[in-house]
This record gives C-alpha cells, structure tokens and sequence, in this order.
C-alpha cells in the first residue's frame, strides 16, 4: 500500500508550475471522453493527467479505496465486486469514463436518488492546486470534520482549483439483491404520470436506489416500448424486494428488467448531441418533465427526470439552425423558475443557462486564491 | 470614547440593553463550552434576536474591525466557541422553524433552532431531521451546520453536510450570501460544503434549508454482549460486509457500562460483558426481521455471548438512553470529563483499541469508550478532576498519545466534533504545509481580516506562504 502518487504526481506539478511560470492556460485531459463537455475551456496546452492510472489502496474491511484520479470507473468496479462491494456511482457516460472526471465534474447519475451525488462519496484527496503545491485534503476514514473542506470545494469545481491526481471514495457492499422493474405509470397526462412517480418515491416506506422516468424515444432505445416508462432500482433481501415490487404495481403495470438498461441509459448522449438538465422542487418536477419531454421528443430527442431529485435531463440531437431558436426560448422560459445546468451545449446558449448567483464574487476570489493566475481550465466554468 | 465603549453602544442600539452583556460577572456564564478545562472570557457578548439584528451586528462588528466567536448552544466539545476577550455572538434566540415543506421533506430555519425541535416539528409530516448528536436536545442547527456535527444514526444516513441544501449566511465583512441551492441541483464549485464545518470561521448562519428524512415504518434495536472487544469489534466488520445498512452500531466498553449502570440512566445492560453493540436496523417492515436475524447470527458467529432484541418502544428507548446520557452518567463520578473524538479505519478498531487500553493504563487513567463503531469514529473518554495538577497532566498526555495512535492508524484527529482550539496541536501531524496553506487561503476568502472565531481550527503559524496571493480582494 502506497501513500501518495509520488513522482507521477510530480510530473503534473512540474507541469503546472511551469504554465504558472509562463501564465500559459492548461486543459486537464485525463480520459478524454468528457473534453467538449461543459464550456469552452481557454486552456490551450493539455495537461495530460492519464498516467495517473490504478488503484493505490483497496482494504475491503474498510470499504474504502484510493485510486490515482485517471482510473476508470470501470475498473474500479472489477475490483471491488469481486469483494461484494461497489462504488455508488454512475455518472452519463461509458463505464471508460475516470474516477477523476467523475468527481472534478460532480456528475451523478441515477444511483444518487438512494446515495446521493459525488459530494457525499468523496472522503479524500490529492490535488495539484494551480500554483504548483500539491494539497493532500481529507482522509482515508469515514467521518472527517478535521479543518477547513478542501474536498467538497474541489468536488464539482471542475478542475479550475487544481487538478486531481488521486482520490478516496466511501464504498458499499452490494445488497443481497438488486432488482431492476420496469412500469408503465398510470395517468390521463404527462405530468399527472410524472406526479404519480414522485408521489410514490415520497410516501413510500421502500427506499428506491433509483427512480427514473423515461421519455417514449428514450424507452424504446433502451426496452423497445413506446410509452413514458418509470425504471426503478432497489437492493436489500428477498422479502424486501418482494414487498417492494408489489407495492410500485400500485402505479401501473410492472415488470422486472435486466440491470444492464443502467449501463445503456448512462450511455444516452451521443456525440455533439446538445445536453441539459433543469431542476426544481420535486413536488413541482411533474410539470417540468412533461413540458420538457413534449420538447425534447419534438425535437427529435428525449428526456429523463429523476423523480425523487426533482431534476430533468434532455438530450437532443446536434442542434440544426432552426432549432436553435426554439430552444433558445425553450432554456429561457425555464431559467426564471429552475436550476439549469448545460452539459454540452452550442456556443451561443450558455448566456442564458448562466445566472447571477450571490457568490459569484466568492466564487471568483476561491478561484483566485488556488489558481491566482487562471491557468487551470480557464473558462469551463464560464464568467462565474 | 475608547473603542469597545462606542461599539457596546452601537450594539446596544441594535439588540436593547437587555441583550448586551458587559460586566464580568455577566460574562461569566459564557467563559465556557463544552470543553473541560479551559476558560474564556468574552470582551462582550451580544444576543440578537432577529435575521435583521444578526445583519446589524456583523456589520457593526465589521466596521469596526472587531473580532466575535458565534455562538449557538455552547454544548461543543473542541472549545469553538469560547472566545477570548473578543465579542461573544450568542444565536439561540433565533429560533424559529420558518416553514416545513412535508412534500418537498425540507424545512427551513434559524440558526437556533434546537435539533431535537426540529425533528419534533417535523414529526407529524412523517419526516425527521436526521443527524442525531448526543447533545440533540440541546445543541442547535446552526451549531451543528458549522461543526458538521453526526451522531448515531449518521453511519447510515450521513451526517450534516448530506443534509444542508441551503444556507444563507452574512460573510464577517457583512456581504450576505446564499450557498447552495434550495430548490435545485447543486452545481460549480461547492462553497455550500466547504462553510458546513467551518467552524465559524466563514461567517454566520442566518437560515439553513435541510433535507429532512422519512420517519422509517420499522425499527428493531439489538443489544449484543461479548466477552472481548475484539469480538466485539469484528462483529461490527461481519455486519458491514454483509451489506445490511444498519441506522446505527454503537459500542460501549465494560468501563463505560459500568459507569451507566451505576447512574440513573441504567438501562440494563450486561455489567460483566467487556464490551456491548447497540444495533439498529430501520426501515420498511417487509425483510426487516430477516435482517434483523442475520445481524443476530453474525454476532454470534463473532463470538457475542447473547443478543437481546428490544420488544418495544419502551425497551428501545430505555437502551438508547445508557447510550445518549453516557457522558452525563460519567458526570457523577468526575468532577471533569474530557470527550476524545477520532476515527479510524474499521479495520484497525481492535488493535487501535487495545493501544488505547495500554495507553490509560500506562497513565494511570481510567479510560471508557462509548462511540460510533460502524464508522471507525471513536469516543474515548477520561473522567478527571481537573484542579488536580497531576491528573490533569497526565489525562492530557495520554489523549496526545491516543490521538497519535489514531493518526499512525491512518485515521483522522475529529469525526464530528471539530478542531476548535482542543485539536489545533494535532493539526501539522495530520497535514503537510500545503495542505493547512491551502485551509489558510480558504479562510482569506472568506475573512481576509481573520476576526471570525479568530485562532481556531488551523495554526497561525501554518498561514505564511498563502496569504499574499490568497487575499486578492478589492475593498468594499
């Protein structure tokens, strides 16, 4: 068991001081499969962190692991099923994509509906900040409140306070079943079905792992049905599954799938495809979904709300001029009463997903004091 | 007029005479925490009673560079709210629940809002505020927001940090500033999680949203006796492993169950075990009892000498109790009682455990344990009198080789109760200088002029290199 990266880390310093040196902007680069998502980045000069590969400490006993930060996701579930146990975390994408990318972006997937997002898994890590120290914040247990939260700041700051190189994540043990069903949610409307999902989420005494609502389009990818289909995920013993999937057939018609529809719904987002989710109060998520479901669908494409989240995911396909314009009303109606949050979007629509926030001066002077000279992904965050 | 006279008068006018206190004797109340052994008084201390007042004195409180500690109920265990000579910030008159979204299951409220008061008022929607520490019916959310504060139930349903959507904060400079996101996903850089735990050194709470959880359908509580904490210890291990969730794994050493049983709070449990799990499983009903006998075998199998599982509310809460007012039993045979708080990895808990042992002996000081075995997050705790020069000298000797311990275990120097001034001489064994650099500028970010709970959580001397760079910021 190694405790720190050492000399690969190293390398990243050396590379970051340098551009600090010469104020020359870097693009991390660790797997590659996330680089045109999010903003434009001003950085020009990769910094290549995909060396940054394999697993430094794995002690099942603790279900904790450490891996360096371009470690896939995919290979950190090889190891730790075979001790019965998983990292709960599913972010869009291929199963290629890094543990680093995972975190520095915060991106979740449906599996934060029963164990939250990024945030709540991370307990450790090593990063390269953009003035060349490497900073070692929190630790290998899983409680910590010693100091100052060095470890959420970086979660979700998407590499613009220094760069990952090696991260400590909580892991579970696998529940003694996992169970996929699919239903068919009864209701006279989009947003009456969309209701009915999350009304079930709330007042049921079963904890889903996952609740998510699909689109037809995207149902008919993923099972080949042609109707908005509510997928649902729960883990625990026999009896537990049993009760749990006679009580979801009180919405609709139920069957189970193979967990495999996970793995191709994290896939939804072909290339150059125009990515965005908006958000709100789960209580109000229905109406959201069935306005953005009718739009997605319409234009050629689908979506998908995490019901129990409250958050809407669209995916549309490469954005034709003549769309452009809808869309664009599309985000604008949406951006006084939601969260919007664009994964990948065209150039000329990220003014409207961006809002003033309160901290955004706080945000800027975090952002000056790790990387004073803005080397560190310049941009990818946009103005905040 | 001397600079404290003009500021105890633009106080006054704020929050009324009533709420303004200035002579030591007055003070005297407040020269504590819930940290043994140490004292300090307060230069003022001042007790707003409105959003509005809050505003006002952290302004009044900005302009004239004054340092202040914030306050919530004082029951902290790291000395982070004892302030010395600096204004005292007291928060507990905010405490109004100012809505409880049932459909939404959050609820928004004032920083001294009592934590047990919330979960009480949230009751009757079917929903609880989760995080649980022992001092829950006294402590208050704004406390709790800026320890991180856990408890029990936190090894499966997380501790405060997973359960803050929102806050609404005024920075020490007097900028308020909304962290979070109340009705939508988080997103960018997380500033919400980095103030949860700042140990009011970012700024004040002015409201919180929360995350409150479903009250679950079910709850069975085990109580297994074994005969050596090691057995003990892996137990815990087999149950984790087994993939069974449980809302809670507590362990009490023969130490700590004696000096319950001895107090009022006894709640039968075995005096002659070396150590005892208190076990919760929750949830829906359908497979709880399947689970429950599972646990029950796994501790068998580890070597439990029996397993008594609660038959009723009664029994429960009567089991609960031994544990939630243990420290308070140990307040009738000590005059003092310093509580440790480190975690470790699980995997280290016997031999960690058997060192600590080693430790108290060694010192000639009585150690108990009584803590949060499912997450590694240890309590050990030493009754002492701490007017006694010799003893005192020694308890603290031997909580610096216990906190050694823990960190040559890998472990962490505070799971839940902060560093505040008690932990900040472990601070430079536990990180590099980057590492408390990189805190230090954090902390410029948010109080460039360092008066917020002034020489807490990270040594001064570790803030050199990082300031200049860190305190970019154009004056207001």
């Amino acid at each position: 068991m190694t405790g720190h990266t050492g000399s690969i880390t190293a390398g990243v310093v050396n590379a970051v001081r340098d551009a600090h040196a010469r104020r020359a902007p870097l693009r991390i680069a660790g797997g590659r499969s996330w680089m045109d998502a999010g903003r434009p980045c001003g950085g020009i000069e990769p910094l290549d962190v995909g060396a940054l590969r394999g697993i430094v400490s794995y002690e099942p006993g603790d279900l904790t692991l450490t891996a360096r930060a371009g470690t896939t996701l995919a290979e950190i579930a090889g190891v730790t099923a075979a001790e019965g146990q998983w990292l709960t975390m599913d972010p869009p994408g291929a199963a290629a994509g890094t543990l680093g990318a995972t975190i520095a972006t915060a991106s979740a997937g449906p599996l934060a509906t029963g164990f939250g997002t990024p945030r709540d898994h991370v307990l450790g890590c090593e990063f390269v900040s953009g003035r060349g120290e490497v900073v070692r914040a929190g630790g290998r247990v899983v409680k910590n409140v010693a100091g100052f939260d060095l470890v959420r700041l970086v979660t979700g700051a998407w590499g613009t306070l220094g760069a990952l190189t090696e991260i400590t994540v909580r892991l579970r043990a696998l529940p003694e079943a996992d169970v996929t069903l699919a239903v068919n949610v009864g209701g006279n409307s989009l947003a009456e079905i969309a209701d009915a999902a999350w009304r079930w989420t709330r007042e049921t005494e079963f904890r889903p792992l996952a609740a998510e609502l699909l689109s037809p389009s995207l149902a008919r990818r993923l099972v080949n049905e042609d109707d908005t289909l509510l997928l649902m995920r729960f883990g625990g013993n026999a009896g537990y599954i049993a009760a749990a999937t006679s009580a979801v057939a009180a919405l609709g018609d139920v069957r189970p799938m193979s967990a495999d529809v996970w793995t191709g719904a994290a896939r939804n987002d072909p290339d150059g495809a125009v990515v965005f989710r908006a958000s709100t109060l789960p209580s109000r998520a229905g109406s959201l979904f069935a306005r953005l479901s009718a739009f997605a669908e319409s234009a050629g494409g689908c979506a998908q709300a995490t019901v129990a989240r409250g958050i809407v995911r669209c995916v549309l396909p490469i954005a034709s001029t003549d769309v452009l314009p809808l869309l664009r009303a599309e985000l604008a109606y949406h951006s006084a009463s939601c969260t919007l949050v664009g994964e990948h979007l065209p150039a000329d629509l990220w003014d409207i997903v961006d809002r003033a926030r309160t901290t955004d001066g706080l945000a800027a002077r975090v952002r000056a004091a790790f990387d004073p000279d803005g080397v560190m992904n310049p941009g990818i965050l946009g103005a905040r | 007029m001397p600079l404290n006279e003009t500021l105890a008068r633009a106080l006054e006018d704020i929050v009324g005479p009533s709420r303004l206190l200035r002579r030591p004797g007055e003070l005297r109340a407040y020269e504590s925490d819930g940290l043994p052994g140490y004292q300090a008084r307060p230069s003022l201390a001042v007790f707003p009673g409105t959003r509005d007042e809050v505003i006002a004195v952290v302004r009044a409180l900005a302009a004239s560079h004054t340092s202040f500690v914030a306050r919530g109920a004082g029951t902290g265990l790291s000395g982070g709210a004892l302030a010395d000579d600096v204004v005292l910030l007291g928060l507990h008159r905010l405490k109004r629940i100012i809505s409880i979204d049932g459909d939404n299951a959050r609820a928004v409220v004032e920083p001294g809002v009592v934590n047990a008061t919330l979960s009480a008022a949230a009751a009757p929607y079917g929903l609880h505020y989760a995080p649980d520490p022992s001092s829950q019916t006294a402590c208050t959310i704004g406390g709790n927001v800026a320890e991180n504060a856990g408890g029990p139930h936190c090894l499966k349903y997380g501790v405060t940090l997973n359960h803050v959507l929102a806050l609404t904060v005024i920075l020490p400079d007097g900028e308020v500033v909304t962290l979070g996101n109340a009705e939508g996903e988080l997103d960018g850089c997380d500033l919400l999680g980095a103030f949860i735990g700042s140990e009011g050194c970012f700024g004040v709470v002015l409201d919180a949203t929360v995350h409150l959880e479903h009250t679950p359908a079910s709850v069975r509580t085990l109580l297994a006796d074994f005969a050596s904490v090691d057995a003990a210890a892996h137990a815990v291990s087999a149950i984790i492993a087994s993939g069974i969730v449980a809302a809670a794994m507590e362990m009490m050493d023969h130490a700590a169950i004696q000096v319950v049983e001895a107090s009022i709070y006894a709640a039968g449990y075995p005096t002659d075990a070396a150590a005892i799990l208190l076990i919760e499983l929750d949830g829906a009903t359908a497979g709880l009892d399947d689970d429950v006998a599972r646990v029950a075998a796994l501790c068998t199998a580890a070597g439990a000498r029996g397993v008594r599982i609660a038959t009723d509310a009664a029994e429960r809460a009567r089991l609960w109790q031994g544990r939630k007012k243990a420290f308070g039993a140990m307040g009738r045979i000590s005059s003092h009682l310093v509580v440790q708080d480190a975690v470790v990895p699980r995997t280290r808990l016997p031999d960690v455990l058997a060192r600590i042992h080693d430790i108290g002996a060694r010192y000639r000081v009585n150690v108990c344990n009584v803590f949060h075995a499912g997450d590694g997050n240890l309590h050990p705790n030493i009754g002492y009198d701490a007017n006694d020069a010799d003893e005192s000298a020694r308890v603290h000797a031997a909580m610096t080789e216990i906190m050694q311990a823990c960190i040559d275990a890998g472990g962490t120097i505070t799971g839940e109760h902060g560093v505040g001034l008690d932990k900040l001489p472990y601070m430079e064994a536990l990180f590099t200088p980057d590492t408390l650099g990189a805190m230090c500028a954090l902390r410029e970010v948010f109080d460039p002029e360092h008066r917020a709970n002034p020489g807490k959580v990270v040594p001064v001397h570790s803030c050199r290199e990082w300031h200049g760079a860190a305190s970019a910021r154009a004056p207001r």
